[in-house]
């Protein structure tokens, strides 16, 4: 049973945090946090949610107390955002090293200077090097859903993953969306497990000193088990589909796009939602064009991605990040990816939006119209 | 399906390839870095200092926060041997130097003191054994006599305990009045010490200066803590039947005499004055009080002042009574203004006449006892020290205990049972770390209104409830003295840190792992009662 709920971006996170019941919650309550924390904490405060509630002084704080909960071996949960996010940065290689997992929701917004709030990736794309998976949703639905996956998908890998929401675009609007019933999730979801925790009965030493060698080998077998990462995640997609009845892959192919086309529009987030408007549009006035969402950043799924653009000539990156002195950073990731083909498609970086500016299906429909002007080599800002 | 082979290690629990290990990271002795060492250093807490017996108010509430009453009240006992008598009547001293004053309000000490002892009504002290042929004598069985029986029998001594009254406890049976210190819980208090210390109390038996000789052939050493048993009476004024002393009527309402008259005057400012004038008025007489300063300059307790104004008391300030002259029935009196030469008070104008069918004289007490000779004997309590109070008579009961055991070569010289302060520091305000602690109200004890309460004598304040006192020893911060807290096992980064909360030496709850403390200091900066201090680390 799943039953319909309107609810705010940040509620249905909540909702969907709480039906994984995490043992631990932790947050720093300031901006730039959202409310998912904060109706998380009036959840613990009635009763409807059991847990522990640590509210600390700082986001590194939040990280760290997850840290120690986590270690102990309690499902546990934290949000943050932008400034907070970037705070958290230290931690957040020692959490993936440390092989635990957890779920972090992060809303997406800008890093000043100058200070701006609104919608923007640089914040989680400036830790793609951290050991963590990045899963990216495009609706409110997505990331209530995505939240159950992958607290199913970390605790069998023992990795850390971050699932983003545009901040204000899918945190402060409201959607029409399904929540499942406890009785579902908890089918889906066992209770925690940990295999290994901080016990004083069975002590071990958790992340102590290790030698180049010894490093060097530990690394080599976190980017081993990164790399089956994706197969652990698309499994526990494709079992979600099942009990859920909603289908999520790595990367998607939008159904308003023409899967023949030889240009594809590729994006991530709740753009994606903007630009199935001004594909379908586009296609309907001949101008044929594909349209893909990128799910999963990391690891990034060079395979599943080559495979949907192996028959493409032209693959347009719509980005919302910038790597600056290189161009838009999804672009890059792209481009690393597709450089495997045989028959390569031109890339062209198209930086559309920073810092909230506003992205329509006109501002989309204007970039693949005018798509012999964009330079393929240069990232591509708007006039 | 793919084999995952990384993640089926994890599951079937083999941790290779993970940072995780079996060994302990022990071996690295990382306490060779440093240059500091933390230690743990109990310091004197103000209010410690302030109190006349040197409670060490901050480790037994510590106990109580704890959990431990029944610990806390054998460690309050060991220092107070009447904490239920000075939980209602002390002034506290203590609460008048509490560093939290300066934070919001001090630590309702007296409060808390009072809750341990009414447990303790119920808790007698252990029993002791009589294990020393030497016998003790104790003239007067006021609070003075019986602390210094308590300290001696603890020593194993056997006291004799004589009094001239019927009961013991002198004032605070015979002058403080039961609305301040119900007689049912004195009598406990009393019954309790008398009975674990097996003490031999001769009631209705008055020692004279002159049976001291007879007395040196039972008993090893005798102490003197009589009191002083008379009130002064003004030398202008005539000496007539119907002007009494306040210690004399007091004494006459404690044993529930009838008083005779209906229209009263007292004379005086301090608590004699105030207890004698609302002892009155319960019984349903009109009294009024004299007294030649201002109302601010009254020795008097300040909370009994307050408390005797909101049930109406009249008190005339700033008048004498110059002459008084016997009526058919009663007395006249002349009143004048006070007048103030070189800070003597003198009578001023003439104000006005009265008429009463008592005065009360409340300005000051004396001994009755007359020794001639004065050779060497130990002496306890307002006898030896002048009139003060009850907390100062307890401790200089010990002390005058001290002085025997001394003499008899049990605690040698420069020891005493009474702790030595000067060798600790005091903790200062400044000194804590307070972030833990939220401004908050101190719980007060419920307080019977004045119009219910003014005419009968039962008792003013109740008792906190254990929710109040659960409240209340919160805000205590226990300073200088470790609580095993856990804040610096908390905070110490190197995990070199271990707390043993079950042991009492308050210096060894805290156990550094030297072998592994990086002398950081965090521990010390964020001990919330500053016990613990950096020394070079040679
Ligand atoms: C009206 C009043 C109110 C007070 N209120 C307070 C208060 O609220 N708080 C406070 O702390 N203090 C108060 N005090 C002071 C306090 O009561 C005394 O300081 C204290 O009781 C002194 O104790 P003590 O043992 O030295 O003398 P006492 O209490 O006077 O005891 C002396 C005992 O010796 C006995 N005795 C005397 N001579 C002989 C003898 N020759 N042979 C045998 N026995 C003898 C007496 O009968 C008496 O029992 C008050 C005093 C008065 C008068
Ligand atoms: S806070 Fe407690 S320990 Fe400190 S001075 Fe006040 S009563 Fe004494
Ligand atoms: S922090 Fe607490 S446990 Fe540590 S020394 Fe201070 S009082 Fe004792
Ligand atoms: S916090 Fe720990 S490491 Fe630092 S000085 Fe104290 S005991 Fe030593």
């Amino acid at each position: 049973m799943q039953k319909q709920a309107i609810l705010l971006g940040s509620d249905a996170i909540a909702n969907g945090v709480k039906l994984c019941r995490p043992a631990v919650i932790s947050a720093y309550p300031i901006t730039p946090q959202t409310h998912i924390i904060e109706t998380l904490s009036e959840m613990v405060d009635r009763g409807e949610l059991e847990s522990q509630y640590i509210k600390v002084e700082s986001e590194m704080s939040a990280i760290a107390a997850v840290l120690g909960s986590v270690s102990a071996g309690s499902r546990s949960f934290t949000a943050s955002s932008s400034q907070g996010l970037a705070m958290m940065h230290e931690v957040l290689h020692w959490f993936a090293g440390a092989r635990l997992p957890l779920v972090l929701v992060n809303a997406n917004r800008a890093l000043g200077a100058p200070w701006n709030i609104w919608s923007d990736q640089s914040d989680s794309f400036s830790q793609r090097d951290t050991g963590w998976l990045q899963i990216y949703c495009e609706t409110s639905q997505e990331a209530l859903d995505t939240i159950i996956i992958a607290y199913k998908a970390s605790e069998q890998l023992m990795l850390p993953i971050m699932v983003m929401i545009d901040g204000f675009i899918l945190s402060h609007t409201m959607e029409r969306l399904l929540i499942p019933d406890q009785q579902l999730v908890d089918d889906y979801l066992p209770a925690y497990q940990a295999p290994y925790r901080l016990d004083p009965d069975d002590p071990l030493t958790f992340g102590a000193a290790a030698q180049p060698d010894l490093f060097y080998e530990l690394k080599k077998t976190f980017s081993e088990t990164m790399s089956e990462a994706p197969t652990v995640l698309k499994n526990c997609e494709a079992d979600f589909r099942q009990a859920f009845a909603r289908a999520y892959s790595p990367v998607m192919r939008c159904p308003e796009g023409d899967e023949k086309s030889d240009t594809a529009i590729i994006c991530c987030g709740a753009m994606t939602g903007t630009a199935r408007v001004a594909v379908a549009d586009l296609n309907k006035r001949g101008l044929s064009t594909d349209l893909l969402k990128i799910r999963l950043l990391r690891p990034f799924p060079k395979d599943e991605l080559c495979a949907v653009c192996r028959d493409k000539k032209r693959i347009i990156v719509l980005n919302r990040a910038c790597s600056y002195g290189v161009g838009g950073t999804l672009s890059q990731e792209v481009r690393a990816a597709l450089y495997h083909l045989e028959q390569r498609p031109l890339v062209n970086d198209v930086m559309i939006s920073l810092g909230g500016k506003e992205v329509f299906p006109e501002t989309i429909a204007a970039v693949i119209e005018n798509r012999e002007e964009l330079s393929s080599v240069d990232c591509n800002w708007l006039k | 399906m793919t084999e995952l082979k990384y993640v089926k290690a994890i599951k079937d629990g083999d941790f290779r390839g993970l940072p995780i290990s079996r060994a302990s990271t022990a071996v690295n002795m990382t306490g060779s870095w440093k240059f500091f060492r933390p230690h743990l250093v109990s310091k004197n807490s103000p209010c410690r200092e302030a109190c006349p017996l040197q409670i060490p108010i901050a480790a037994y509430l510590g106990r109580l926060a704890e959990g431990k009453p029944s610990a806390a009240l054998a460690l309050l006992r060991e220092f107070n041997p009447m904490p239920a008598v000075t939980g209602r009547v002390c002034p506290n001293f203590c609460q008048n130097a509490c560093n939290r004053m300066e934070f919001d309000e001090a630590v309702s000490v007296g409060e808390l003191e009072r809750y341990l002892g009414d447990l303790g009504l119920e808790q007698a002290p252990d029993p002791v054994t009589v294990n020393r042929t030497e016998k003790i004598a104790i003239i007067g069985a006021g609070p003075a006599g019986l602390s210094a029986a308590t300290f001696l029998a603890r020593r194993g001594f056997k006291i004799t305990l004589f009094e001239q009254a019927p009961a013991a406890g002198g004032l605070l049976r015979y002058a403080i009045p039961a609305y301040r210190l119900p007689r049912a819980i004195l009598n406990r208090e009393i019954d309790n010490l008398l009975k674990s210390y097996q003490i031999d109390l001769k009631c209705e038996c008055r020692i004279g200066p002159d049976e001291t000789s007879q007395l040196a052939t039972e008993y090893s050493r005798i102490i003197w803590a009589p009191g002083l048993q008379s009130s002064r009476l003004p030398a202008a004024w005539p000496r007539l039947p119907l002007i009494k002393g306040a210690l004399e009527v007091l004494s006459a309402i404690s044993r529930g005499a009838d008083i005779n008259g209906q229209r009263f005057l007292v004379v005086g400012g301090g608590n004699a004055a105030l207890d004698t004038a609302r002892s009155l008025r319960r019984l349903g007489k009109e009294v009024e009080i004299i007294y030649r300063r201002t109302l601010a300059e009254m020795p008097a307790y300040a909370a009994e002042i307050k408390q005797a104004l909101a049930e109406g008391l009249v008190i005339h300030t700033e008048e004498v009574i110059e002459n008084v002259k016997p009526l058919t029935t009663g007395l006249q009196l002349f009143i004048h203004k006070s007048r103030k030469i070189n800070e003597q008070i003198g009578a001023g104008e003439f104000l006005r006449t009265a008429t009463a069918d008592c005065l009360i004289a409340a300005i000051g007490q004396e001994s009755d006892l007359r020794f001639n000779e004065h050779n060497n004997f130990i002496t306890a309590g307002d006898f030896a020290h002048g009139a003060a109070s009850v907390a100062e008579a307890l401790a200089s009961g010990r002390r005058a205990a001290e002085t025997v055991l001394q003499q008899l070569g049990i605690l040698p010289v420069p020891e005493n049972i009474t702790p030595d302060l000067k060798s600790k520091s005091r903790i200062e305000y400044k000194q804590l770390q307070l972030d833990y602690y939220a401004k908050k109200p101190a719980v007060k004890m419920a307080e019977l209104d004045s119009l219910s309460r003014k005419e009968n004598f039962s008792e003013i304040h109740q008792t906190l409830s254990s929710e109040q006192m659960q409240i209340e020893i919160e805000r205590c911060f226990h300073c200088g003295s470790c609580t095993a807290c856990g804040i610096c096992w908390f905070f110490c980064p190197d995990v070199a840190i271990a707390l043993d909360r079950e042991e009492s030496d308050l210096e060894s709850r805290v156990l550094f792992d030297y072998d592994h403390c990086k002398g950081c200091g965090q521990c010390a900066a964020i001990c919330p009662r500053g016990v613990i201090e950096m020394e070079e680390d040679n």
